[in-house]
């Protein structure tokens, strides 16, 4: 018999797991991944850690929100939400995002057109909590309900009451972190409803109104950014001693006798990667600094404080913060007197920097900023660059759009232009461009490793990633072909290492991924050795 | 907090097994850390790693690039798995006694 469907009345009850996942009911995957057996398990939580933390949704705990203590502590933490609720429906104190947030509490026609293009739902075989509507319209019920006036009765008289209870909000903060924010959902939308907005404004409510933020966002996060310098932790003296490193790397990679310009007053550009790049991928800024170099640009880096890391977390939980790294961010750059901004190859960093902080920086603060994809286009296209794609001649490869850069921004062909100009072996993903699939590492996911929900991440949120990489090199499976995976941003490249680790797919099919500066190295006829290590990293 | 058994005494971990007062860090503790992260024994060359992961962080407050740890310890990161199977990050940087890393790593 089949199971009872969930409905929103079943998000506020008590009781243990709203629902149990079952990798028997996943989408298959095509070969060599087309087995059961070879799924990556979900782990249970222990029974130690069911009892501290809360994972009555579906098993998981992304955020490890502990019980609470008391009935008390419940209450106050009931109130809190309920007068963040209403401050979310108010001009004064949530206009970065009022305006898409009311039309889609207001005008949803519940055509369940963002369904077929959540990947989340599709993938983990069409469980009904992970739909796009079912998140949002447990916000639109408590909206019209506790926000509106008249609410309570109309609410009733409706069919669509729904009671703020404990077990509501312990299940709907887990259930906004079931979403990566990739936002298929509000571009499949007729009427523009966006339904991965109302995943932020959720996270938004908690963040600001209770202090409930994952640590790694938060605490790790924006607030360690703000103070040591970085999200990785990294502070001035740590990021110098790294640039000298890669510097001895660059000279013997390449023969140049290479100095990162840092700090310099009255550079045109000022070049902000994601600190994370020097950390696990440092082949990546090295390749962004031989191909400015070649191309004699006047560019900087910066050593000040937060001006190393363009990661900016509060994109995904909580405007305070995402404005005060974005203020820091420009700031530095007025301070430097560059005339833009460049950002690395980094999703994210685009979202905050080019597009929500328009609504931010005011009068001079508003420095110009560009997408790293755009400006090493014009560099290529320059011919400033000696480029010889047959270097790049022994690996099939494939491009990732980073949602980000590509949904949201609108940048498409500037990266398929450059990969054009130096891969001879390119194909397409389907689908691709602003209909892409996201990594499944978005919204924070790809840096949040608490208990079970990295393997939930890679099981569900990655599955549509994976079988997309699997299909376009389907007939070259095998692991004698070289294939390679550009992914020109830190956070996606993060998800998909651990998305390959878990199934073993460099050792198993030969599928190796990177950056896409790294790309034009290895095709740059001055550099004589191979940039591109065909190892794993 | 979960707690973690050095054998005569406790220490307070995070839920990945990582020590959360780093500065109360010791080489007894560190192999009692090793032994749960499966290596059989400390030798000279796993406290080779281990003591260059310390001195760094000590300085720098955070890991180094595993390249740099390859290079300065000469040891290649496939016989650094070898010797700390979880790897460099979840295996020798938390018998080093380090915190977990953070952000886009």
């Amino acid at each position: 018999m089949a199971a009872k469907r969930i409905t929103p009345d079943d998000i506020s009850r008590p009781g243990g797991q709203l629902v149990e996942l079952d990798p028997a009911q996943f989408r298959p995957l095509p070969s060599p991944y087309d087995k059961l057996e070879l799924e990556p398990k979900i782990r249970c939580l222990t029974r130690e850690q069911m009892d501290r933390f809360e994972c009555g949704l579906d098993g998981v705990s992304a955020v490890m929100l502990p019980r609470p203590e008391s009935e008390n502590d419940k209450r106050a933490m009931l109130e809190k939400f309920l007068a963040g609720l209403k401050r979310l429906f108010n001009g004064h104190d949530n206009w970065t995002f009022l305006q898409p947030l009311l039309l889609t509490m207001e005008y949803c026609s519940q055509c369940q057109t963002c369904s077929g293009a959540c990947r989340i739902f599709e993938e983990s075989g069409e469980i009904e909590i992970y739909r796009p509507g079912y998140r949002s319209g447990i916000l639109r019920r408590l909206y019209k309900k506790y926000v509106k006036s008249g609410g309570k009765i109309l609410s009733r008289l409706s069919g669509n009451d729904i009671d703020l209870t404990w077990n509501l909000l312990a299940r709907l903060l887990e259930l906004s972190y079931r979403c990566t924010i990739c936002r298929r959902c509000a571009q499949a939308c007729p009427i523009g409803v966006d339904n991965g907005l109302v995943t932020r404004e959720i996270r938004k409510i908690f963040s600001q109104e209770l202090g409930i933020a994952p640590k790694q966002l938060h605490e790790l996060g924006t607030v360690q950014h703000l103070r040591k310098g970085s999200s990785t932790g990294m502070t001035p003296p740590g990021f110098l001693d790294n640039i000298e490193f890669m510097e001895d790397e660059i000279r013997e990679k390449t023969g140049l006798d290479f100095k990162w310009p840092i700090d310099k007053a009255g550079a045109d550009i000022l070049l902000v990667h994601n600190a994370g790049e020097y950390l696990a991928w440092p082949e990546n800024p090295e390749a962004f600094a031989i191909i400015l170099e070649a191309a004699g640009i006047n560019y900087t880096l910066s050593s000040e404080l937060s001006g190393y890391d363009g990661v900016n977390y509060g994109v995904w939980y909580d405007d305070m913060q995402l404005a005060r790294v974005a203020v820091r961010h420009a700031g530095i750059a007025k301070k430097l007197g560059v005339k833009k901004i460049v950002i690395g190859e980094c999703g994210h960093s685009h979202k905050s920097l080019t597009v929500i902080a328009d609504r931010i920086l005011t009068g001079d603060l508003n420095v110009p900023r560009e997408s790293s994809l755009t400006f090493l286009n014009e560099i290529v296209k320059s011919g400033r660059l000696r480029l010889d794609p047959l270097r790049n001649a022994d690996m099939q490869v494939t491009l990732h759009d980073p949602c980000n850069m590509v949904r949201l921004m609108g940048i498409v062909k500037p990266q398929r232009e450059i990969i054009k100009a130096v891969c001879p072996n390119f194909r397409e993903m389907m689908p691709n461009g602003v209909e892409n699939f996201c990594c499944g590492g978005g919204g924070g996911f790809a840096i949040m490793p608490n208990l079970n929900f990295p393997d939930w991440r890679i099981s569900v949120a990655g599955r549509a990633k994976l079988r997309q990489v699997l299909d376009v090199f389907q007939d070259i499976i095998s692991s004698e072909h070289k294939k390679f995976l550009c992914a020109p941003c830190s956070n996606c490249k993060g998800q998909i290492r651990d998305l390959f680790s878990a199934y073993g797919v460099f050792e198993r099919c030969n599928i190796l991924y990177g950056g896409l500066a790294e790309l034009i190295v290895n095709a740059m006829t001055d550099i004589k050795n191979p940039f591109q290590q065909w190892e794993w990293r | 907090m979960p707690l973690f058994d050095c054998g005569s005494f406790n220490i307070e971990v995070d839920e990945d097994g990582f020590m959360q007062d780093t500065g109360a860090w010791n080489q007894e503790i560190a192999g009692a850390l090793a032994n749960a992260e499966g290596v059989a024994e400390m030798t000279e060359n796993h406290w080779k790693i281990v003591n260059y992961l310390r001195e760094y962080y000590l300085k720098f407050g955070i890991a180094p690039m595993v390249r740099k740890l390859c290079k300065e310890t000469g040891f290649s990161l496939k016989e650094i798995y070898t010797m700390f199977p979880s790897g460099p990050a979840k295996g020798a940087c938390k018998v080093a006694g380090l915190a977990k890393p953070t952000g886009c790593v």
